[in-house]
């Protein structure tokens, strides 16, 4: 393995007696965090429903969670997790408004489809 | 040097997860949505087998494995189902599994929160507006999912992006990473007790140390911050704080307080004025609702303040973007505001 790769790869500390979560290493909690995050930005991409776009934005908000959570564990302290309530906040606000939009824009054409839109595209 | 897991090994598992996962979206015709998820399973799979082999042998995090094959298999699942009320639902499972997570990382308040206000109350709000806005058209078959939810638009594209980002997020992320440090017996350490005297005085009182002050008044103690040796985990009391100490002695737990000899010299003789170190309490922690309790009110309260305002604007948008527009005529209007006898 070359050392650029190896650079890249992850130090595993030979550890003695360590509780059963010495075992994880951050990497695992952030690996989770940034494959739902990808999940995310695929199906906000892909998908047509605009309720399931916004879904998808509640989902990447729930990655960003985890690894706050995960950094906080790390640096033993509470930022973090302070942190992760005002995501709660905002992702509480951004799905009251969008979905009040999606209410108003249902009215305005009987469809999800964000296709439906395309026009706004110009 | 060891290595937690083979970079390549770790791109060759992203690449294929990516695979399944463009396979399990939703598509015109041929939707071989069984073979994808079983593609995306595998290679996401195989990531965390190559990220658990280091770990499996020393101490397998098993909990962590299936909470996080349960998150992340319920996120596509979201992305892939057809119908918006199941995906909401996969996505509450998602939320289940990683409020696990967060138990996991010792974040307990924040778990539970996340459930009651994710899980609770923003995906029932997503439930009532999916029920709302996906009535059946009027002659249309029941129980086919409309055209746009049958398919999804440019599957492959949206998962080369997406995947290419997690293999960037992946290679920066293994930069040095260490292992998470197991908690402190004291939970969130002694430092944080120093900023709860009353904590500090109950325990001692539950063991009977203080003096009762009769009726339902609390011993008090003051100065316990000042009192209190962060770095050796004890507290000095003088002796008007302790004169039930010596009828206590015989209690074992009492005893661990005092050293050997210590606990023999209050037994021969306590002195007034004299002061004394004890240990704190084994059972004295600060949980994890103290921790989160003092950072977000001591240290972010400008924060606390703004969400409030912004949750309030929320609402109030809301509130306006959701109104039915009525037209009313001048005639209406002023029937309407004319007071009916």
């Amino acid at each position: 393995m070359n050392t650029a790769l190896s650079n890249l790869c992850l130090a595993a500390t030979t550890s003695g007696d360590f509780a059963p979560i010495g075992a994880l290493t951050l990497y695992h909690f952030l690996f989770v965090s940034a494959a739902m995050f990808a999940v995310g930005v695929i199906g906000f991409v892909s998908r047509r429903n605009l309720i399931i776009m916004f879904l998808c934005t509640e989902m990447m908000f729930q990655a960003a969670g985890i690894a706050l959570i995960a950094f906080s564990r790390y640096h033993l302290n509470h930022t973090g997790e302070v942190f992760v309530i005002f995501v709660l906040t905002i992702a509480a606000a951004e799905a009251a408004l969008a979905l009040a939009l999606v209410v108003w824009t249902f009215r305005r054409k009987a469809t999800l489809d964000a296709a439906a839109w395309s026009e706004m595209a110009g | 040097m060891e290595f937690v897991a083979n970079p390549i090994l770790l791109y060759v598992c992203v690449a294929l997860g990516g695979f399944g996962v463009a396979m399990t979206l939703p598509r015109p015709k041929l939707s071989p949505q069984v073979i994808g998820a079983l593609l995306a399973a595998v290679g996401l799979g195989g990531a965390f087998l190559a990220l658990g082999l280091k770990a499996g042998a020393e101490r397998p995090g098993f909990y962590f494995y299936v909470f996080a094959a349960i998150a992340l298999g319920s996120a596509v699942r979201v992305i892939s189902h057809p119908r918006p009320v199941y995906a909401a639902l996969y996505f509450i499972l998602t939320i289940l599994a990683s409020s696990a997570l967060y138990l996991m990382l010792g974040a307990e308040f924040m778990a539970f929160a996340l459930i009651i206000i994710y899980a609770g109350a923003i995906l029932i709000t997503y439930l009532f507006v999916i029920m709302l806005a996906e009535q059946t058209p009027e002659g249309a078959e029941v129980g086919v999912a409309s055209e746009y939810d049958r398919y999804s638009r440019e599957p492959g594209v949206a998962t080369v992006v997406g995947f290419v980002l997690l293999a960037l997020l992946t290679g920066m992320m293994a930069r040095g990473m260490k292992t998470i440090e197991p908690a402190s017996p004291r939970g969130e350490g002694i430092g944080l007790l120093a900023r709860m005297p009353k904590k500090v005085i109950e325990a001692y009182d539950r063991l009977g140390v203080l003096e009762p002050r009769g009726g339902f008044a609390r011993p008090e103690v003051s100065g316990v911050a000042s009192r209190l040796s962060t770095s050796a985990g004890t507290m000095s009391l003088t002796v008007a704080d302790v004169e039930k100490v010596r009828k206590n002695l015989d209690d074992p737990r009492v005893a661990a307080l005092f050293g050997e000899e210590m606990a023999a010299g209050v037994r021969a003789t306590v002195q007034s004025g004299q002061t004394l170190t004890l240990r704190l309490p084994g059972d004295l922690r600060a949980e994890n609702l103290d921790g989160v309790g003092f950072a977000l009110i001591a240290e972010h309260p400008m924060a606390l303040e703004l969400a409030g305002v912004i949750l309030l604007m929320a609402m109030l948008g809301a509130v306006v973007l959701a109104r039915k527009q009525i037209e009313m005529s001048e005639a209406e209007k002023a029937a309407a505001a004319r007071p009916s006898h």
